[in-house]
């Protein structure tokens, strides 16, 4: 099942993308076994670099960044009933232990679907591949959150803001239509539904007057209802199309009030009273002498992260299969 | 779905009026509260957006930007109070069903559009069917255009302006048939009234303040002198008793004023932005007017049927 990663350049995509490679290898090789991940070979490099680059304290590469074209991975969950079988068979193709979610990391420019917003068509592949997505991952950079009105990063956050809601109606607009097409050959289906997730990129970077502003607190809440609130409080301030456009999902009959919200920070070095010179350098925890240490990130978020899809991976195969067997039978009739 | 057509005399602020009306949207659609949603159409995100974002950046809608727009879809939809805490049912509440869809469709050189129309030929940059066809229409008042007893309004009268409003209105009526049991909706729209001539209004004998948006009766009448007198043949062609195809229902009224900080050498007005209640900015404008407005419509798409 496709899922979009969707970010601004230098929203922290790439660091994103490496910090939740080595969750994935450490959440992905606990005893529990319950979780699995995979990742086209050209992608797999590239995160793997990006994360042995934070091993050493860097950040990501501009020229890293720039071999970015189409990177993807998939999640594995281990399918409930499954899980209780034996391992011989457990380990079987047949018995389809995995639901799996299949994620791609896009550029948000925009510029890629003008077509479908001009012509209502999604002719590309890509544009289709990107548009089916059933989860919307979106990241926010809190580095351009500032109430500094006569800034770059503002107006930045402006237009990203509006980039972002653009394609969320894009893919409202898809979905509807996909799902009036079955309806129109007659097929019973049930009404479309995305899954946003929103990830505030360099969370550390936000300043303390912009959180003292908006009466919020450092800390991310752990109670679901309270973190939806703080995030909401922040979208609602730096990208409030987006925000309401997500809601006005339901209006144009896709609904996309399941949001999810996750923080991403890395600690970087800090020398009292000096400005650093240049990139920051990466805080590694865990220091060993026969190797690097693990960088000092919200390892708890991604796992949350990882975690969240859990339900709607095993969900939404049925969605899915449901929704093709109907497209099958639509073709069939229409041929 | 309700055709309602915008119309104002040249730099009157219809461009900003749509704009307004979006981030009159924007901001209720993204409450703590969550009792409104609004969804806009695929094809109009583009141009409404920009507008957005330029008026965010404290400026007006460039002309790029308002060549763009020639009409925009909205989808409104409000929370039914009546399921309050029952917060299993307040998401059904929310389907397309129970939602209201608006397209606006903008005429832009009114005066100019009604010229060719006189003389035979369709309106040249909109859809004329959907002109004629409209159940609504939202007349744009330049504030700045009121009239002034013994002096020259530096920013133009609006003589030519009603001339054409009524040439409008009377194309519109001969196009239906008659006894069409549709009714049709003005809604006069004082734009840029925080920049209105004070003697205007002294000559009017009214206020400087409108009425507020729930006193619509108090609000029509100060409306009334202020249109008497500058709009005095759409008045008259509204207020007909004499029917012809078209019935007209009772006009509304509202009043927009954006707040601005005056023109330097080098720079042009500019928006001002406020703190807002949640610690962003937002446009210091009349947003309760907006969303009266808002509602306004949302009735005229449920009596039209939507």
């Amino acid at each position: 099942m496709p899922c979009a990663l969707l970010g601004d350049r230098a929203s922290g995509k790439t660091t994103f993308l490496g910090l939740l490679y080595s969750a994935q290898v450490k959440y992905g090789t606990g005893v529990q076994d319950d979780f699995r991940f995979h990742a086209p070979i050209g992608s797999l490099n590239l995160m793997s670099a990006v994360y042995e680059g934070m091993k050493d304290g860097r950040f990501p590469s501009a020229t890293l960044k720039e071999e970015i074209t189409e990177l993807g991975f998939i999640f594995g969950y281990l399918r409930k009933v499954v899980g209780k079988l034996p391992y011989y068979i457990r380990q079987q193709n047949w018995a389809r232990p995995f639901s799996t979610l299949r994620f791609s990391a896009y550029d948000v420019s925009g510029e890629d679907i003008e077509e479908f917003i001009e012509t209502g068509i999604a002719s590309r592949p890509l544009i289709q591949q990107l548009l089916k997505s059933v989860v919307v991952v979106v990241l926010v950079d809190c580095s351009k959150m500032t109430t500094d009105i006569d800034t770059p990063a503002y107006k930045k956050m402006l237009r990203y803001d509006s980039t972002v809601a653009k394609l969320l109606v894009a893919f409202q607009t898809y979905k509807r239509q996909e799902y009036d097409r079955l309806k129109d050959s007659g097929v019973k289906a049930d009404a479309p539904r995305i899954y946003p997730a929103f990830v505030l990129s360099k969370f550390d970077t936000l300043k303390d007057d912009v959180l003292a502003r908006l009466g919020l607190h450092r800390g991310f809440p752990e109670n679901k209802r309270a973190r939806k609130d703080y995030a909401e409080a922040l979208l609602r301030v730096f990208v409030p199309q987006t925000l309401s456009q997500i809601r006005g999902g339901k209006i144009a009959g896709v609904s996309m009030d399941k949001a999810a919200y996750f923080l991403s920070w890395v600690r970087t070095e800090q020398h009292e009273g000096m400005e650093p010179v240049g990139q920051s350098k990466i805080v590694r925890t865990g220091f060993a002498p026969e190797g690097g240490g693990e960088p000092d990130f919200s390892y708890d978020e991604y796992v949350e992260f990882i975690e969240h899809f859990r339900d709607i991976a095993h969900k939404i195969p049925d969605e899915v299969l449901e929704a093709e067997k109907f497209q099958a039978q639509a073709l069939a009739r229409a041929a | 779905m309700p055709h309602i057509v915008i119309i104002g005399d040249r730099d009157s602020g219809k461009t900003t009026f749509l704009a307004l009306l979006y981030a009159a949207q924007v901001k209720s659609g993204a409450t703590r509260a969550d009792d409104f949603r609004f969804h806009v159409d695929l094809a109009s995100m583009e141009e409404i957006s920009e507008v957005f974002q330029q008026l965010m950046s404290g400026s007006f809608p460039d002309s790029a930007a308002k060549e763009g727009i020639s009409d925009i879809n909205f989808h409104v939809g409000y929370r039914r109070s009546r399921l309050g805490i029952l917060s299993r049912r307040r998401s059904k509440a929310w389907s397309p069903d129970t939602s209201a869809s608006l397209h606006f469709v903008l005429l832009r050189n009114l005066d100019a559009e009604m010229s060719r129309f006189r003389s035979g030929s369709s309106l040249a940059n909109v859809n004329l069917r959907d002109v004629l066809e409209s159940d609504a229409m939202v007349i744009l008042v330049d504030s700045t255009r009121l009239a002034v007893v013994g002096e020259e309004n530096p920013h133009g009268t609006m003589t030519n302006y009603d001339g054409a409003v009524e040439s409008l209105l009377t194309a519109l009526q001969r196009s239906r048939a008659r006894g069409d049991p549709k009714r049709f909706h003005p809604i006069f729209l004082f734009s840029k009234f925080d920049s209105v001539n004070k003697k205007a209004l002294r000559r009017a004998k009214i206020e400087d303040v409108p009425p507020g948006v729930r006193e619509t009766t108090l609000r029509a009448a100060y409306a009334r002198a202020l249109l008497d007198t500058n709009l005095p043949k759409t008045i008259a062609k509204i207020t007909d008793r004499v029917v012809q195809g078209v019935r007209f229902a009772p006009p509304s009224y509202f009043f927009s004023r954006v707040a601005t900080e005056a023109a330097t050498e080098n720079l042009r007005d500019r928006v001002r932005l406020l703190r807002g209640d949640d610690g962003g900015w937002e446009l210091d404008y009349s947003a309760d007017e907006y969303l009266a407005l808002l509602e306004r419509l949302r009735t005229i798409a449920t009596e039209a049927g939507d």
